[in-house]
């Protein structure tokens, strides 16, 4: 191979491999035009929680969930499904404080969800009232949404649950995850999530479900009177899980 | 003279073994699978922190090899370097079936297969992993197509599907880096982990490729002229250096920046990760075979050749696992400026061991490579009947 041949080839290659690397640059123009319509006047969930009711022993919200949800407990923490979980935070930095705060975490319904994005075969989507959820028929069970999902709040049925309590949702079947979608069934039947119901039972009244989109709703009230955080929110994923108190 | 290709005669008694014991292995693979598949992935060492383990460090590693392959049979596709035309069919061969390996490494990995003609009908542009099998499958394709033309020897044709695979192979490692890259994870986010990826994957192509090389020639009891490996070795050692860099580049950005400090620290220095980056990737996988190659005493000799593309392949397979693991490992900061006391789940850093069942499937996968790797030779012209050097 002379020279001139070998600049060919080479010259050849390399404007191939540039006009081949933009490739990847399709995905996002068709974005625009993939993503669900959102209607500015429609409703968007959204969840305050006010951790100065947050009584740091209660586990209502927990179990109220997981009755409703199907969601498995085996008693091993490799497998255990928490769509709810608590944690007891501490602030080390700039003071180390002494008082604990217990926090419920759960999926933060990001408005840009990286696991919705991740999803190889949109199993994850937002429908268009800002809920993600998982479409459990769909799902092949990649889990790139776990890796994807900045706040692990996605778990995985790594294997059939033993019991069923709520007939009236499906049974928790191995090989999809789960996150909490608000209780989206019975939000859709104008009922509150089981979290909500359990946490005004209990006395406390915590936590707060409504639409964003409705300036007289409880959940705006509560975001615009009081001073809400909701979590990593630097990480542009726009969690709709808003926090009181933290 | 023209280079001839052959089948191998593949009647001894050592080949039936070969292809029996290869077949074997499949099996206790297969069992695994299936009760995956039945019971569901429990069986594996993955947890709720870390849901991706052994089969997606094997699927990458075998990506990596795939382009590696391609680019040896590319020197004579592409660049017309007649010396290197007795590998080429072997290379484009073998760079089939790794990519067909990383497949099945994913599809063995799946929590349900049974839904997996999704895949097929509902594509979401935005996602690596739907992109990412469309380039793969498209891959497997010109790799088919690539075989064909040089068994039906239509050299110009070659030339033409050569470029196209080569264009398509760094497409595929891009996009394979873009899996983990572009994910908002502090060990994972990075724009350098696709070009880093075509880097490991020359390396450990290359390093692979001439210990297959040396061990069908032996095998087969062809002439395999030395210079030809010596060769392949300098190129080896190019490939290794520019891995360093790269690895440099990477963990230097990430320790110079406060807010990934301590995520950078956590990967280089933490017992078990530190071990297999320092010592695993850096010394055993990249200083040491380097040395060895472009030393002239023991870059011209074979053993030492060997004994550099082994450690440059358990390099590469380190690196894998430094991708992939330590990432999933190592916990998000959800609470700035707090910490978490207590918690139902594990917080904090957790750690991935791989059970048997995974390791059942990592060698059935690997024991499928082989099987089809023997006989392809046995049943296509794949071997040159020499390979040398021609003045």
């Amino acid at each position: 191979m002379d020279r001139r041949e070998f600049l060919k080839t080479g010259g050849i290659l390399s404007a191939g491999t540039v006009c081949a690397s933009t490739l990847p640059l399709l995905p996002i123009c068709a974005s625009k035009t993939a993503s669900v319509e959102e209607s500015s006047d429609g409703c968007k969930y959204g969840m305050v929680i006010d951790l100065r009711k947050c009584k740091a022993d209660c586990t209502a919200c927990i179990e109220a969930c997981r009755k409703e949800n199907n969601v498995a407990l085996h008693g091993n923490k490799r497998w255990d499904v928490h769509l709810i979980r608590k944690v007891t935070v501490q602030r080390v930095y700039p003071v180390r404080a002494k008082e604990q705060k217990s926090v419920p975490l759960l999926c933060n319904q990001c408005d840009e969800p990286p696991c919705a994005q991740a999803c190889p075969v949109q199993a994850t989507y937002k429908r268009p009232d800002g809920i993600v959820i998982v479409d459990q028929h769909r799902c092949i069970g990649c889990r790139y949404c776990m890796i994807a999902c900045p706040y692990n709040a996605r778990y995985f049925n790594y294997k059939e649950a033993d019991d069923w309590p709520n007939k009236d949702q499906p049974r928790s079947m191995h090989g999809v995850p789960e996150s909490c979608n608000f209780c989206a069934h019975r939000l859709d039947r104008g009922e509150k999530p089981a979290c909500v119901e359990a946490c005004e039972k209990s006395g406390a009244g915590a936590i707060v479900v409504g639409n964003l989109n409705d300036p007289g709703s409880e959940v705006s009230r509560l975001i615009v009177n009081n001073s809400v955080k909701g979590i990593r929110e630097d990480l542009g994923t726009k969690p709709k899980v808003y926090y009181i108190g933290l | 003279m023209e280079t001839k290709f052959e089948t191998i005669e593949g009647k001894s008694i050592q080949f039936y073994l070969l292809v029996l014991g290869l077949a074997l292995l499949i099996v206790p693979g297969l069992y695994s699978t299936y009760r995956m598949y039945d019971e569901g992935i429990y069986l594996s060492g993955m947890t709720n922190r870390i849901p991706w383990g052994l089969q997606i460090i094997l699927c990458v590693f075998y990506i990596g090899a795939s382009a590696g392959s391609l680019v040896i049979s590319s020197l004579y596709g592409i660049f017309g370097k007649k010396e290197y035309k007795p590998f080429a069919r072997i290379a484009v061969y073998l760079a089939l079936l790794f990519l067909i390996a990383a497949l099945l490494s994913i599809l063995t990995d799946l929590g349900r297969l049974d839904n997996l003609k999704a895949s097929a009908s509902h594509f979401n542009f935005l996602s690596m992993l739907s992109i990412n099998p469309f380039l793969y499958n498209t891959y497997i394709l010109i790799c088919i197509v690539y075989l064909w033309a040089m068994l039906q020897e239509k050299e110009k044709f070659v030339r033409v599907i050569a470029l196209v695979a080569v264009i398509w192979a760094v497409l595929v490692h891009s996009g394979t880096g873009a899996i983990f890259g572009f994910v908002p994870r502090e060990l994972y986010q990075s724009a350098l982990l696709p070009p880093s990826f075509i880097a490991a994957a020359l390396s450990s192509g290359t390093a692979l490729m001439i210990l297959v090389i040396l061990a069908v020639f032996r095998v087969t009891r062809r002439p395999l002229d030395h210079e030809l490996v010596v060769r392949l070795g300098r190129l080896l050692a190019v490939f290794i250096v520019v891995v360093l860099y790269f690895l440099f580049v990477e963990n230097a950005y990430r320790l110079y920046l406060e807010q990934s400090r301590e995520a950078a620290m956590y990967f280089l220095f933490d017992p078990f990760n530190g071990t297999l980056f320092w010592g695993g990737l850096v010394i055993v996988g990249c200083i040491i075979p380097a040395v060895v190659l472009f030393n002239p005493a023991t870059g011209k000799s074979i053993p030492w050749i060997i004994c550099a593309s082994i450690l440059t392949v358990f390099g590469v397979l380190c690196e894998r696992y430094l991708i992939v693991i330590p990432g999933q490992t190592h916990p998000p900061d959800l609470f700035p400026n707090m910490e978490i006391v207590k918690s139902v789940v594990d917080e904090g850093a957790v750690h991935y061991t791989a059970t048997i069942h995974e390791v059942f499937q990592a060698v059935g996968v690997l024991a499928i490579v082989g099987f089809c790797f023997v006989l392809g030779l046995r049943f296509l012209k794949l071997m040159p009947t020499e390979a040398r050097i021609h003045k």
